[in-house]
């Protein structure tokens, strides 16, 4: 069975672009472009893997972060952000990778599948 | 019973004693959004303003750096000319805007023979055997010099522009720091200098050095946010740039992939064309904030402003899907601010109500004059509304609510109106809608 992705990410094109992309690799993705949608998607389906963006109208990552933490432990969360500064502040306790994007996605497949096959 | 008073009266009383005129007119200023350079007209005014009130003439120094530098003298050139000047200040309804509009251009126009003589008498600030007028400054003392032909201590040079026997040089302090001097006379009517006048003349001393004081302190702290804001500038934009130059990349290499079917092949050029022309408008709306500096304000008549902000075809194309009111009250006064950025500011507000609120939603302008001295043009929409951890954030540059905003309209807003010395002030709660409410300095119509 395909490995289940949630993928949170505000911008629309982005969105779009990762959920293919990670399509293509063989994962099920579940796409969602705000934090209310993904704790919603969190209750309705078992996921393998979460990324999320931190700048976000709304709760953002961090919260949404923090949501899942009290709920779930167990699931691998990679940051994907424009922001290359959040990194010392995120990565000792709100996530497993922090990913800054880029237009290559190799290294968040890099991690994806690091994460995964752990 | 309670009466109410209004702080900002635009007439002098002329019966009043000379030391509430001189006081009135001082602070009155303090309501005017008048530069530093202008500030300090309006103490030289009180100080100069008719021959029955302080003194003739007023000179200004100003400290630069280690140097103290002749800037203004304010004062008739001769018995004739004051004579004229006095005529014009004691006109019935001349308020103390006329007096300082007629003292700047005084000053400001090139025949302004006075101030000229002046701006290269420099002196070292601080120095222990300064002469006069610098000697005031170095001792941080009120001099008054009487027979100053006679008076060794006395610069030649400076008396031989200034020319008259008695002055009064009173430095400009605060927090212990010379900061400039005023030079005082009588040059034309010869009055002696007495105790009442050097008492009236040392308290606008101290309102002008906390003047200086203040408008240097004022001018350190927009560097520092300035400074703040460039940092989180950096990072904002970082953020907005790097989205979408990571879409066009993204979908770029997709296009490159062989096998790609036709319609996602035009979908991605769509994309890659959208967010190229996201990142010009990052770009348009960064230069546009970035502007060093706003136009200086005037009083102006806003009508046609407004209508051609109305009757623009983006507030035309959103119109048909909301209730648009419109309630200007009759006859129009003349706003105080800069035309261009008033339609830009008026522009803002209404995309922020529109964006707000959803269709069917209603947006209204309305403009009014308030009892106490204000001209009110306000916007309210019917939309969402803000939560009030927002409200504190409103005005910050780079904070948004919406999904593709830069955070640029309502810091513009706000520089706008801090630039013509209006307000701009929110009421919202969330689900409630928002009112924006700009208030303007105006005249009636001229």
């Amino acid at each position: 069975m395909n490995k289940r992705i949630l993928l949170v990410e505000d911008e629309k094109p982005l969105c779009l672009l990762y959920e293919e992309e990670l399509s293509k690799e063989g994962y099920d993705v579940t796409a969602v472009t705000d934090a209310d949608a993904a704790l919603e998607a969190l209750d309705k389906d078992p996921f393998d893997l979460i990324v999320t963006d931190i700048r976000m109208p709304g709760k953002d990552g961090i919260e949404l972060i923090t949501h899942i933490m009290g709920r779930r432990r167990d699931i691998p969360i990679i940051i994907n952000t424009a922001y290359q500064s959040y990194k010392e502040d995120f990565m000792t306790w709100a996530a497993d990778a922090y990913v800054v994007k880029s237009s290559s996605l190799d290294e968040l497949k890099a991690k994806i599948r690091q994460l995964l096959d752990r | 019973m309670i009466e109410k008073f209004d702080f900002k009266s635009s007439e002098l009383e002329r019966d009043a004693p000379k030391e509430m005129m001189l006081l009135s007119i001082i602070s009155q200023s303090f309501f005017q959004p008048f530069s530093l350079e202008d500030n300090l007209l309006v103490t030289l005014t009180a100080l100069t303003s008719g021959s029955g009130v302080g003194f003739n003439r007023a000179m200004l120094f100003l400290r630069e750096g280690d140097r103290l530098k002749g800037e203004m003298w304010l004062g008739p050139g001769s018995a004739q000319e004051a004579g004229d000047i006095w005529e014009v200040l004691s006109t019935p309804g001349i308020g103390y805007i006329e007096i300082v509009e007629h003292n700047r251009a005084l000053v400001r126009k090139n025949e302004d023979t006075l101030s000229r003589r002046i701006r290269d008498l420099v002196y070292a600030a601080g120095e222990g055997n300064a002469l006069i007028p610098a000697l005031a400054s170095c001792r941080k003392e009120i001099l008054l010099v009487k027979g100053a032909r006679e008076e060794p201590l006395v610069d030649r040079r400076f008396l031989d522009i200034i020319q008259v026997d008695e002055f009064l040089c009173i430095p400009l302090l605060a927090r212990d720091e010379v900061l400039g001097e005023i030079v005082l006379d009588n040059a034309i009517t010869r009055t002696p200098i007495g105790p009442g006048d050097i008492k009236l003349a040392s308290l606008c001393g101290l309102i002008a050095g906390n003047y200086i004081y203040s408008a240097g302190l004022h001018r350190k702290l927009l560097d520092m946010e300035k400074t703040a804001a460039m940092g989180e500038m950096a990072m904002f934009v970082t953020h907005q740039i790097r989205n979408p130059i990571v879409a066009i990349g993204g979908f770029a290499d997709q296009l490159l992939q062989p096998g790609l079917p036709e319609d996602k092949r035009e979908r991605n050029i769509r994309i890659i064309r959208e967010e190229i022309h996201r990142l010009e408008h990052i770009i348009f709306q960064m230069g546009h904030f970035l502007k060093v500096s706003l136009k200086e304000p005037v009083y102006f008549d806003p009508a046609p402003v407004i209508s051609s902000v109305l009757d623009s075809p983006e507030v035309q194309a959103k119109k048909p899907a909301y209730e648009m009111r419109v309630e200007l009250e009759d006859g129009l006064p003349r706003l105080f601010c800069d035309p261009t950025s008033f339609g830009e500011v008026l522009r803002n507000l209404l995309d922020n109500a529109f964006d707000a609120t959803p269709p069917g939603g209603r947006v209204s302008v309305r403009g009014y004059r308030k009892t106490n001295g204000w001209y009110v043009l306000s916007v309210r929409d019917t939309g969402k509304g803000i939560t009030n951890p927002d409200k504190d954030r409103l005005f910050k540059p780079f904070f948004t609510t919406k999904e593709k905003g830069m955070g640029l309209g309502l810091p513009f807003i706000k520089r706008v109106m801090d630039t013509c010395g209006g307000q701009v002030e929110v009421r919202s709660r969330v689900g409630g809608g928002a009112l924006f409410k700009l208030y303007f300095q105006y005249r009636e119509g001229e």
